[in-house]
């Protein structure tokens, strides 16, 4: 390749990075002047929560219960390899499951199912050209579609995650009492989960819960070309809220762990 | 009174029975797509040049989010027994807590979730536009089987994939705890690796491989059989990836479960 040639790839990659960008704030702005608005039609904010919350409970439960198992099982394995002293598992189980595995898991969960539908209904929208109807009739799509499924995923993950808190839990505490036999009287303590951690585990809650139907929307509202436009803006929409997920969590984990967990 | 309480008990019922029926329905079509999958590859019959087409597509386009992801594992990892680490000054044990965690669960999980949103949705989506457009009827038509030619060489191709990419992001995870355990707790690289070499054993990361065959193979068949099943142009196409990727999830789940109690 020839050092021009080179030169114009670089130049066409960041102004086509560029206007990804541009486009992303774009759609962010637009949707949060849609959220502060709140022009959408009687009842839709509420059937929203419901396609998102009631009928994505089972599923995050389901998930988050097995996890639960999984993890008390792994750390109790470790731990009578070298203590022997189970006493504390729950209390520490208790204390990561508010500040981590909680949040971070039910949003890679609610990613694949609320962000890959969200991108799903939009996408095929606009490949109907349902969208183009929307502006043509003076409505902003943004506002119109996204507006209420990013509110109602913003309020229903902080509810959906004390859910699969609780599942993971009990299941935890199920695997507990029935593999090491410890009983459930040791194992629910809370006396670990501090101020800072339900701190922690609420902001990443806010934080995906913006951020997967934003991204996933995005996704959406990108979408050309027929069936497999769809299919491909549902894997992408998938791919970056899952991505976006774990980026988020490992920032918010490190500004938590010098802020509040210090000492 | 009682015949709304009657009414409402049925409808109940009638929920529960008709979610029961779909779970079948659902279940019963992967077990016989698993059933025709491993009877044409136990024969060999297994097209070739699709195979590597799809080895290129899900293996060598997946590495960068990949990696991306087993580096920011490694981190989130290395942060959280940096909790620990910090309370009780035992900067020797980060290396067994963050290697132990990613090589068994965290990192067999995420790297395949991540997978299932890239591959197996991506693959759902393909199969989908396929069974829309009327392609593999084309196929039927044509007398070639879609079995051996479409499904078995994408559910070969996502069990190498998906093993290869394990490997490799154990290591950028690995990698990556290190140089955020300098970065951010001040951990030695040198401690950090003795403290991984001496207690991480070989038989924690061949749990974690293992684990992620049976993720493939779960990804394979459940985006394979939302794919082939699904019905109804583009909107079909989306609802059907949706689908896919939640019961791929599901089973990632499970499977993981029951792994964790027989690989001990």
């Amino acid at each position: 390749m020839t050092a021009q040639g080179l030169v114009d790839g670089v130049t066409g990659f960041v102004r086509s990075l560029l206007e990804l960008l541009g486009r992303f704030v774009l759609l962010a702005a637009l949707l949060l002047r849609g959220a502060v608005r709140r022009r959408w039609a009687a009842g839709e904010l509420w059937r929203q929560m419901y396609h998102v919350g009631n009928r994505s409970a089972l599923f995050v439960m389901v998930t988050l219960g097995f996890i639960g198992m999984v993890l008390v099982f792994q750390t109790c394995l470790q731990i009578n390899r070298v203590t022997g002293d189970l006493s504390q598992v729950g209390a520490e189980f208790a204390k990561i499951l508010v500040h981590e595995f909680g949040p971070s898991l039910t949003a890679m969960m609610l990613a694949t199912r609320v962000g890959a539908g969200i991108a799903a209904e939009v996408g095929s929208m606009v490949v109907t050209e349902q969208v183009d109807a929307l502006a043509m009739c003076g409505v902003e799509p943004v506002e119109y579609l996204l507006a209420p499924r990013f509110t109602a995923t913003l309020l229903m993950t902080g509810l959906l995650t004390v859910f699969g808190v609780a599942a993971a839990l009990g299941m935890g505490a199920l695997t507990a009492y029935q593999s090491f036999h410890v009983s459930p009287d040791v194992f629910f303590n809370f006396s670990k989960v501090q101020y800072g951690d339900l701190l922690t585990g609420g902001i990443k809650c806010l934080c995906y819960g913006g951020a997967i139907p934003l991204v996933s929307g995005f996704c959406g509202f990108a979408t050309s070309g027929g069936s497999e436009g769809v299919g491909w803006a549902t894997t992408r929409a998938v791919v970056a809220s899952s991505f976006v997920v774990i980026v988020l969590d490992f920032l918010i984990s490190g500004v938590a762990m010098f802020t509040l967990q210090a000492g | 009174m009682i015949s709304f309480v009657g009414s409402l008990f049925l409808s109940l019922l009638r929920g529960a029975g008709g979610a029961v029926m779909e779970l079948c329905r659902q279940l019963g079509g992967m077990t016989m797509l698993c059933g025709y999958v491993l009877a044409s590859l136990v024969r060999g019959r297994c097209d070739r040049r699709e195979l590597l087409r799809n080895l290129y597509k899900m293996g060598v386009v997946s590495v960068p989010i990949v990696a991306m992801t087993a580096f920011f594992t490694g981190g989130i990892m290395v942060i959280q027994s940096g909790i620990f680490v910090r309370r009780f000054s035992a900067y020797g044990l980060l290396g067994w807590g963050a290697g132990f965690a990613v090589f068994r669960e965290v990192g067999p999980i995420l790297i395949g979730l991540m997978f299932s949103g890239r591959v197996g949705a991506n693959n759902t989506a393909e199969l989908g536009t396929m069974a829309v457009t009327e392609q593999i009827d084309g196929l039927r038509a044509l007398a070639i089987d879609p079995i051996p030619f479409l499904i078995a060489p994408r559910v070969l191709a996502m069990v190498i994939s998906l093993f290869c990419l394990l490997v490799l992001g154990d290591a950028i995870a690995i990698g990556g705890g290190m140089i955020l355990g300098k970065l951010l707790l001040g951990v030695e690289y040198s401690s950090f690796f003795a403290s991984f070499a001496e207690n991480v054993k070989l038989w924690d990361l061949m749990v974690g491989l293992i684990k992620g065959i049976f993720f493939a193979f779960s990804i394979a068949l459940t985006s394979s059989h939302y794919g082939l099943s699904v019905r109804g142009g583009a909107v079909g196409v989306g609802r059907a990836v949706n689908d896919a990727v939640v019961a791929a999830a599901l089973t990632i789940m499970i499977s993981d479960n029951l792994l964790t109690l027989v690989l001990r």
